[in-house]
């Protein structure tokens, strides 16, 4: 039992003569000290949720029906959607994973001033607004963009094609997410002391088993918390497929602003957002339960 | 070169070369702005501008929407964070230190500002202020600005309130200091740079906010993004360059004022609450 000291102490003046025990009372201090916040994601989440949730199942006469769903599933130009933002998520949530934990690990067992460089600068991309960074990607990989000046003065004729492409979707999406995946796994490997990796290389474990012995079980809990809110952030991204993305196929973020603000389908638009919500969720379980499963060692 | 770099060692070439890719992948979008922007002419195929300029920098900060943009974005960004802080902080507090029944439930019920996808939750936000009457209003466009701060702004101070070790409140209580004489001089400096690094991230992505304000605040309320937006599509790149290195001035400005405290274990703490 770890009672809270702070709740008791503040309210033991008054439990003694009411006679409530301090834990209710406790339970009460905490109970008022969330609500406000929590009454804000009631207003500004939970109940815009619900009601998209209903629109889902809504039809134009304003019936129930799984008709959004079934065009959702079944109209040609909806499922290339889906499946392009799946695969786009996909590979992205596994290229920003792999890139991000490789740099990480560079990061924990190098020094020097290059080093020292990268960690200062790493966290740049993780403040600069999204407009901007889409904006600088335009003109960096575009049309006679600064790539291809670069390229040609060192010689190369052609390029892979980046803007209103798959590519530049993929590269905006690693340059957005590895820099916080990078964050999250330098914070775990820093976690793991100099002494056990010294003391394995003393027993004559080599660099791959002790990557896969101490490295991998010590940090495999900030992956999935790396994957989860990578996962979360491009599935529903917006701002960069909007301004870089092809026109055919598109993210669902796209299809769905498209389909809500040009052709008013709102039934369609939030039987989009719940799909995504739902696919969301599931990471969602996978983190909760690992960092709930953690709970009862660390008390 | 060839005994140049056999003398550097092979280590020292490989660590030049992830630097190299590092810089050209993160920053080279970002250096690519900073040239345009200062530049008078820069035609294809030249790797640098040809004539430097400054002509479009007074074209950008004489222009009225560009101005009344900038002080009404840093006001709602100021508000933004202060209300968070408020409301976000007992909240925090609350999550670290005091047992109330179904508190995980509640911390992870933050979650579900990063489940839905933003633009859904928008349009759902933007349908349901229009029946409050909160559409074109100051406090709508707050409260969609809170929306994507809730989150952080109340796991990463969960996480340093926890960090801060209850052995150092107790001697303070020990020596006769009542409970908010130890929440202000022992507690509170102690979990400051987590709620300093939560504040920075609520004000800059306050700062960043466009598809909300879009959807609420028209047309009165054209922020920064917003203007971007406009400047994009109707000027040539050299004046969306210099308006991306104003907007994202606040940004370096504000990260180099708290380098000390931004750093990966206080922000990644945040998103790991156990």
């Amino acid at each position: 039992m770890n009672v809270d000291k702070a709740g008791l102490i503040k309210m033991k003046g008054k439990t003694e003569r009411t006679g409530i025990s301090s834990q209710t009372k406790a339970s009460i201090t905490g109970l008022l000290m969330v609500i406000p916040s929590f009454a804000l994601l009631v207003f500004t989440v939970i109940i815009p949720i619900s009601l998209a949730v209903k629109e889902s199942f809504l039809d134009t006469d304003r019936a129930f029906s799984l008709k959004n769903y079934t065009y959702l599933f079944t109209d040609k130009a909806m499922q290339s959607n889906l499946m392009f933002t799946l695969n786009l998520t996909l590979i992205s949530t596994a290229l920003t994973l792999l890139i991000g934990y490789l740099l990480a690990i560079y990061l924990r067992f190098n020094e020097g001033r290059i080093t020292d460089w990268i960690r200062k600068l790493y966290y740049i991309p993780m403040f600069v607004p999204g407009v901007i960074a889409t904006y600088g990607i335009i003109n960096m990989y575009g049309n006679h963009g600064w790539l291809m000046r670069i390229g040609n003065a060192l010689g190369f004729e052609s390029f892979p094609r980046f803007i209103y492409d798959y590519n530049g979707l993929l590269l905006a999406n690693l340059w957005f997410n590895i820099p916080f995946t990078t964050m999250l796994l330098s914070s775990a490997l820093a976690g793991i002391p100099n002494s056990v990796i010294e003391s394995a290389r003393d027993v004559g474990a080599g660099k791959i088993s002790i990557f896969a012995k101490f490295i991998v079980p010590m940090t495999y809990k900030t992956l999935l918390v790396a994957a989860t809110f990578s996962f979360m952030g491009m599935i529903g991204a917006f701002t960069a497929p909007f301004l870089i993305g092809p026109n055919a196929p598109q993210v669902l973020g796209v299809a769905m602003q498209q389909s809500f603000s040009i052709y008013h389908e709102v039934g369609i638009a939030s039987a989009m957002a719940v799909f995504m919500f739902l696919l969301c969720s599931g990471m969602g379980y996978f983190y909760i339960r690992s960092m709930i499963k953690e709970e009862p060692a660390a008390r | 070169m060839g005994w140049y770099a056999r003398s550097l060692g092979k280590r020292k070439i490989f660590e030049f070369i992830v630097l190299l890719v590092f810089v050209f992948f993160f920053l080279g979008p970002l250096l690519n702005l900073v040239l345009l922007a200062f530049s008078g002419k820069w035609q294809y195929p030249a790797m640098l501008p040809q004539i430097w300029s400054l002509e479009w920098w007074s074209f950008v900060l004489t222009k009225e929407e560009v101005l009344s943009s900038i002080s009404l974005s840093f006001g709602i960004a100021a508000i933004v964070t202060v209300a968070s802080i408020l409301i976000c902080i007992p909240a925090a507090y609350a999550f670290a230190r005091i047992r109330f029944p179904l508190s995980r439930w509640f911390l992870f019920s933050f979650l579900l500002t990063n489940a839905f996808p933003k633009m859904g939750l928008y349009v759902s936000i933007a349908v349901l202020f229009y029946q409050v009457g909160l559409m074109n209003t100051l406090l709508g466009i707050v409260l969609i600005h809170i929306v994507n701060t809730l989150m952080f702004m109340t796991w990463i101070p969960a996480a340093a309130f926890k960090s801060v070790h209850q052995a150092q409140e107790e001697s303070a209580r020990d020596v006769g200091a009542g409970p908010f004489r130890v929440f202000w001089h022992i507690t509170l400096p102690m979990a400051l740079p987590g709620i300093l690094v939560a504040s920075i991230f609520t004000f800059l992505s306050s700062l960043d906010e466009a598809q909300g304000t879009f959807m609420v605040g028209i047309p009165d309320f054209k922020t920064m993004p917003l203007v971007m937006y406009s400047i994009v599509e109707d000027y040539p790149s050299t004046a969306g360059a210099v308006f991306s290195i104003i907007m994202t001035l606040p940004t370096i400005i504000l990260l180099m004022g708290a380098r000390r405290f931004v750093n990966a274990d206080v922000m990644s703490s945040g998103f790991q609450m156990k």
